[in-house]
């Protein structure tokens, strides 16, 4: 599961090279590939395909020099379909002569491979009009896009798959490293404190092809394409119209978004973005005072993640980095804050602790506060003394920091009553982080009252250092956790025998101070 | 060495006595510029080095090291190939190093080192290269960690050219970049000594602690010790087929059980940190005094954790900068003085957190705490005597405000009972203080027989 990018060869999609010749050079009416065909040309792992009738005409571009004519053998069968005629321009002319000429030939690359790839720029080019807006003159040949992208590929075996928007259900194993660390041929493989961290994003697009071609490899290509096919029909209403590309040309820069809708629906990528379905910040900005009135007015989390996270995805593949960006990941990290949801608000801190590196302006303050008491949850002892070492005097002072930075002195020091008067007292909303950790810090207090005092204490004065609601949600947390023969009536008062707690709460103390394991942490 | 008979005879004689360390030193490149321009220069084809055509420069090696007598010491066609290989990438590299002073382009440097280890690599892997030749990692992994660091120390943190394409963004990891290809290529060589299934004495298992450590080192520079504990945890999953640790040189021990023993620590297992950490300081040469004063930054820490005890002066007189680190705090400490060591701690906050010693130290608040409230027992004095004879106990009732006023004393600020109470229940939790509090009373009643255990009351 772990590399996202299709392992096959890089014909990506293009039929074996014996089949389109034949038709050659005449291009009014190109048959399209027999499905019967495929795969018997390479012996690389072979990639499946979307219908062939998703695909453009499947031209090839004409003056190739001879001798790859002469290798042609098969004529068109079935399921040929007519094509529409193309014109090709001199500049991809001379861009095919130019890929061919035998000083720019790579003996790395094979000729099928080649011609595979040229075949699959010129249709891309041809798909998408763009034959003639593109300089061919400065286009990469086929063998050095083949090249790049092998390197690419290779990149992305290293740095194993791993999904920016981590809850989605995505074949993501690898999110926490360390098991696979046990495998020592891994280890050279992966440096895994970069994983996740280094990848592009052409890396992390899932094909959703990978799945099926693994099946399909061992079995009838023909029946199960044509099942997959019939599948593909139906969930389409019988007609497919997309042609997704399998592989775009690395490094093509960012997506300029030209979508106007305000919402949208978060979908993990499996392809790269096309411009039609990203928004620009122009319209995110609009999209964001919607949705921060619908959480308002609604307060429905599941829509508002979904949205944010599509906002998010939207930002990301524009590589939109400014200081709409930090707000975007700050409303959102709040919003998840607010309902708990620590996996989501982890990667937004992790983003937000990226961006104000970068400079941007925003409440670094209050997020970095945040991720003190977060660290404090998780127990993360070495992001903590990292964290502290980041921070400068004058961080140190600011009311939020320092509120953190108090809590987590208070904890370490095993000073409970401070810490409770700390938790009363929590700018931002940090209270939601401390919410988590409370429950276990009371029962260590309880363990430390129950060895101290002796013969009882009050129940009042339980309520109180632990700063519980009342004496009733005292009891009740006493109850909980296995104290309820220590409570007492004495002289009209309750009364917690501490005396005779003897262990009492010290498992459900040792248990709640079990390891805090958190998707998508750090 | 120059490529001529010199070297050529030095490797027949290391290839003879069989002896790494000799071999080793034909690829350092741990020379001044002039000897390693020499070196680049001088090898010996025809039209001389400026002109050199780089099958020209394998074949000159491959004739040098044929001619070398350890052809009749049994080396094979096979490994003189892989050496060509090692030697011809040392000779690239001598180029790239006897200018880096003034280009300063360790990135090539780097780069070229890195073909030289990898052909290493190559070499044991597939041109039987045999495992009395492992120093020749050693020197060509040392290097290479070097490199990267110079590499990464002149790579402009705000070339962003490569982070602009990438999705996920962190500033920080620009400043690494090749130093973290380091750690990989390092644990290509650390799975290469592992894996070895050739019986031990001519295992390359015997490399096996020299790579860890410099691992080790790689790993704490890229603040990811996280991987040093997996690097540990297969050591110990294959421990059963390896040689005896106290075998490897005591050098490599020492190193090895020191970042064992800080990473203990940083998980805040003192007490196998200290296990560790004391091993690597008895084991220490007497002299290394820079790795004893790193041994000591946090056995130091972790003895006032776990036996609440502090360095004696005559302990910290050799080291001045463990002096100036920790004597303020311990002067603290010892005196129970609360404030004063809240504010030392403050003081050398940078210093401790740089070192990765700031959330230990500040438990030694506790021992401190434990002082003062031991004064304050003393203070009390002693119970009347009933009875001639009798042996004077003391006053063990102690009263919560009389400890709530000494903790108040050294600060601005009053501390109220509560608090004081708490800070109490702690002690008594911890073991510090035997006794127990009474609430309605508002008193500390503590224990007729040693209420400050260890401390002699």
């Amino acid at each position: 599961m772990m590399p996202t990018w299709p392992t096959a060869s890089p014909p990506q999609g293009v039929p074996a090279p014996n089949g389109y010749t034949a038709t050659y050079p005449a291009p009014a009416f190109t048959p399209v590939q027999v499905r019967q065909t495929f795969g018997q040309s390479y012996s690389a792992p072979q990639p499946s395909y979307p219908p062939a009738h998703t695909y453009g005409p499947a031209q090839p571009p004409p003056h190739v020099p001879t001798n790859y004519q002469s290798s042609a053998a098969s004529p068109p069968t079935a399921d040929e379909q007519p094509r529409k005629k193309v014109e090709w321009p001199d500049s991809v002319r001379s861009y095919v002569e130019r890929s061919f000429l035998p000083a720019n030939m790579d003996p790395t690359v094979s000729r099928e491979e080649m011609e595979a790839k040229l075949k699959e720029t010129i249709m891309r080019a041809s798909d998408d009009n763009l034959l003639y807006s593109i300089v061919w003159n400065n286009m990469p040949l086929p063998q050095q896009m083949i090249k790049t992208e092998r390197q690419e590929r290779a990149k992305a075996m290293a740095y194993s798959a791993q999904s920016p928007y981590g809850n989605a259900p995505v074949p993501i194993s690898k999110k926490r490293k360390s098991a696979d660390l046990e495998d020592v041929a891994n280890l050279s493989i992966t440096p895994p404190w970069r994983a996740g961290q280094g990848a592009r994003l052409e890396d992390r697009v899932t094909f959703s092809k990978d799945k099926r071609q693994a099946t399909e490899d061992s079995a009838d290509n023909t029946s199960k394409l044509n099942k997959y096919e019939k599948r593909q029909k139906r969930f389409n209403g019988g007609y497919v119209s997309t042609y997704r590309s399998p592989s775009p040309p690395p490094g093509d820069g960012p997506v300029v978004g030209t979508c106007e809708k305000l919402e949208k629906n978060y979908l993990r990528l499996t392809a790269p973005p096309k411009p039609e379905n990203v928004r620009p910040p122009r319209v995110l900005k609009n999209t964001l005072e919607l949705l921060k009135k619908k959480w308002k007015k609604d307060q429905n989390y599941a829509y508002i993640c979904d949205q944010f996270k599509s906002m998010r995805q939207d930002l990301t593949v524009q590589r939109v980095r400014d200081d709409f960006t930090v707000e975007v990941y700050e409303i959102h990290a709040r919003i998840a804050l607010e309902k708990g949801d620590l996996g989501e608000y982890n990667q937004c801190q992790t983003q937000l602790k990226a961006l104000y590196k970068l400079g941007l302006k925003g409440k670094a303050n209050e997020f970095k506060a945040y991720r003190i008491l977060y660290f404090i949850h998780t127990a993360n002892r070495t992001d903590l003394n990292s964290v502290l070492a980041d921070l400068t005097p004058a961080e140190k002072r600011d009311k939020a920091i320092k509120h953190a930075l108090d809590v987590r002195s208070s904890l370490a020091l095993g000073n409970y009553h401070r810490f409770f008067q700390l938790y009363n007292e929590t700018p931002n909303m940090g209270a939601y982080l401390m919410d988590m950790f409370v429950g276990r810090e009371r029962l260590a207090a309880l363990c430390n009252i129950c060895k101290a005092y002796k013969p009882d204490v009050p129940l009042r004065f339980v309520t109180e250092e632990l700063y519980f609601e009342s004496d009733l949600e005292a009891a009740q947390f006493i109850s909980d956790n296995g104290g309820q023969d220590l409570l007492h009536e004495k002289d009209g008062t309750i009364v917690i025998l501490t005396g005779k707690a003897g262990q009492t709460f010290e498992s459900h103390k040792t248990k709640a101070f079990a390891r805090v394991d958190i998707k998508g942490q750090i | 060495m120059e490529f001529g008979p010199a070297l050529y005879h030095e490797f027949g004689e290391a290839w003879k006595t069989q002896d790494g360390y000799r071999l080793a030193k034909t690829i350092s490149p741990d020379l001044p510029p002039g000897q390693l321009s020499s070196i680049f220069q001088s090898i010996n084809i025809a039209g001389g080095w400026k002109s050199a055509r780089d099958d020209d420069v394998k074949a000159a090696i491959k004739r040098g090291l044929s001619s070398s007598s350890a052809r009749s010491d049994g080396i094979g066609q096979k490994e003189i190939k892989g050496w060509v290989e090692v030697y011809f990438a040392y000779w690239q590299a001598t180029g790239i190093l006897a200018e880096v002073q003034q280009t300063s382009s360790w990135t090539n440097a780097y780069e070229q080192w890195k073909v030289l280890i990898n052909a290493l690599i190559q070499g044991y892997n597939g041109h039987e290269f045999e495992a009395w030749t492992i120093p020749c990692l050693y020197v060509a992994g040392k290097h290479l960690r070097l490199f990267a660091m110079k590499a990464d120390e002149n790579t402009s943190v705000n070339d962003n050219s490569a982070a602009a394409f990438q999705d996920d963004f962190d500033p920080e990891l620009q400043k690494h970049q090749k130093l973290e290809d380091c750690a990989r290529v390092l644990n290509r060589v650390f799975s290469l000594c592992l894996s070895d299934r050739a019986p031990l004495e001519e295992s390359r298992k015997w490399g096996l602690y020299y790579i860890i450590n410099l691992l080790f080192k790689t790993y704490f520079k890229l603040n990811a010790t996280g991987l040093s504990k997996n690097v540990l945890r297969i050591l110990t999953a294959g421990r059963g087929d390896m040689p005896d640790f106290h075998t490897f040189p005591k050098s490599q021990q020492v190193t090895f059980k020191y970042h064992e023993g800080v990473l203990c620590f940083l998980e805040e297992n003192y007490a196998e940190a200290e296990k560790h950490l004391t091993e690597a300081w008895n084991t220490c040469h007497k002299d290394a005094m820079r790795n004893k004063e790193l041994i000591l930054t946090y056995l130091i820490p972790c003895h006032l954790i776990t036996t609440h005890t502090l360095p004696t002066e005559k302990l910290l007189e050799p080291y001045p900068r463990l002096q100036k680190l920790f004597l303020p705090l311990c002067q603290c400490i010892k005196k129970g003085e609360l404030h004063k060591f809240d504010l030392a701690l403050q003081e050398a906050e940078d210093e401790f957190v740089k070192r990765r010693i700031y959330l230990t130290l500040e438990r030694g608040r506790d021992i401190a705490l434990r002082n003062l409230l031991r004064k304050v027992f003393i203070a009390g004095g002693f119970e009347p005597v009933a009875k001639e004879g009798d042996k004077p106990v003391r006053r063990t009732r102690v009263p919560v405000a009389e400890f709530a006023a000494a903790i108040s004393l050294g600060s601005e600020e009053k501390v109220d009972n509560d608090e004081v109470e708490c800070l109490l229940a702690n002690m008594i939790y911890k073991g510090l203080v035997k006794g127990y509090i009474s609430r309605e009373r508002s008193i500390v009643v503590l224990s007729k027989s040693g209420a400050f255990p260890g401390t002699g009351v």
